[in-house]
């Protein structure tokens, strides 16, 4: 199965991302059990291996951490380093990929700027709702 | 668990498979996938000991697949044509294995005929294709055979019982790790349930490596023609045509991480796995478009 119909990302990387969602949305705190790979094979109807592939991208950046014979479990530290993560590469891309778009439809940086209070307005109006 | 050196396999003077080498490992899922004739029913056969090989090496079990009464009682070849007594009923064909094959899960065996719906007394050959078929797969769960091979389980299934299928053969591998050995045309329905890809190629193992690795090592490349050019004399060029005149797009084969903000030119996308394998596979420059602008020609 797909997570995400458009993604043309690696299913681990996908696995990796879902679980780190999982743990942003506070679906898993510090110190909680995660998912093994077998059940998130399960869970996916992905092999085995590469849902382990997926835990171990986790594990090598300090998200999850082993206790032998029990499984993988949160790190105290996870959330902030997803969120520093996700900052500095995701939303860094993103960010690159506006300013781009917006000299190739040569649209001017206060513009551009005016539309980013728009957008953050609009998002607060709904949450007033 | 299954070790290949210099393999071939003729039939009379027709070579099915030369000189090919692999080695997989025990308990994984391992993907054969070939285009038609590639050589990989031959080669499962081969493994399963139900064929003589011509020349070089195979261990499968540390045995010789086709004189061992060990492979033979720890392994089970699905197929859509098994050959099964048609004298006897379904019920009956399923004691037959339970005999045979010492690990038989019964239980399972009783829920899956239940649930697809396969009638007990009914013969085989008063199956449908894809009923058929779904028999021969609720044996191969069944049998729990440490090496279990599948040639190209689901031929005749609709879509549904396919997903189902391959929901099935997931579920039943956590269960109970096994060597699993699946050829399919249609590699968009398995890779994910796949650890490694085994391309057979011109009689021969092409590539063997994880379904991650297979689409990495394919990107397309779109851009200026020149810019193009340029990025497609570094690589193994599969595949190149000008889309609109100035503008070229090309399939290229990797060998290793491209670095794509080294060539803001050019635009990146990746392929699926079943596009790669195809890219990679296609011997025929232009593809089938080409036979007919040949033939328009004469």
């Amino acid at each position: 199965m797909k997570f995400y119909e458009e993604s043309d990302l690696p299913i681990y990387i996908q696995v990796a991302e879902w679980l780190e969602n999982e743990i942003l949305r506070g679906q898993f705190g510090p110190d909680d059990k995660i998912y093994s790979q077998y059940q998130l094979a399960d869970l996916f109807t992905i092999n085995p291996a590469t849902a382990g592939k997926g835990l171990s991208i986790l594990f090598e950046n300090d998200i999850l951490y082993k206790k032998r014979g029990l499984g993988m479990f949160v790190t105290p530290h996870a959330r902030s380093v997803i969120l520093s993560k996700r900052k500095n590469e995701k939303l860094t891309l993103l960010v690159n990929g506006i300013v781009d778009e917006a000299e190739r439809l040569e649209v001017p940086f206060d513009e551009l700027i005016d539309m980013l209070n728009r957008a953050k307005m609009k998002n607060i109006g709904e949450r007033q709702e | 668990m299954i070790e290949c050196k210099k393999l071939s396999k003729k039939y009379r003077s027709h070579s099915a498979l030369s000189n090919l080498n692999c080695i997989i490992r025990e308990n994984t899922i391992t993907g054969v996938i070939g285009r038609n004739g590639a050589g990989k029913t031959t080669f499962m056969k081969l493994i399963a000991g139900y064929l003589k090989k011509t020349s070089g090496e195979l261990r499968v079990m540390e045995e010789n697949p086709f004189t061992s009464l060990k492979v033979s009682a720890n392994s089970i070849f699905i197929d859509d044509q098994m050959s099964l007594p048609t004298s006897l009923t379904l019920r009956e064909l399923l004691n037959s294995f339970a005999r045979f094959y010492p690990n038989w899960n019964e239980p399972l065996a009783k829920e899956l005929m239940t649930y697809f719906q396969l009638p007990q007394k009914a013969y085989v050959q008063n199956l449908s294709k894809g009923m058929r078929s779904t028999f021969h797969a609720i044996i191969g769960f069944a049998a729990r055979c440490p090496l279990t091979i599948y040639d190209e389980p689901t031929t005749g299934m609709d879509a549904a019982v396919r997903k189902d299928f391959y929901r099935a053969l997931l579920k039943d591998y956590l269960a109970y790790p096994r060597t699993i050995l699946l050829s399919s045309h249609h590699l968009e329905e398995i890779e994910n349930l796949l650890e490694d890809v085994l391309i057979i190629h011109n009689q021969n193992a092409f590539m063997h490596l994880s379904v991650s690795e297979l689409k990495e090592s394919v990107v397309a490349v779109k851009g200026d023609k020149a810019a193009v050019s340029e990025f497609t004399s570094m690589h193994n060029k599969l595949s190149i045509n000008e889309v609109v005149p100035g503008m070229a797009m090309a399939i290229v084969q990797v060998n290793n991480y491209i670095r794509r903000e080294n060539f803001p030119k050019l635009t990146f996308s990746n392929l699926t796995a079943n596009e790669a394998f195809i890219y990679l596979t296609d011997s025929q420059e232009g593809g089938i478009d080409r036979v007919f602008e040949r033939s328009e020609l004469d």
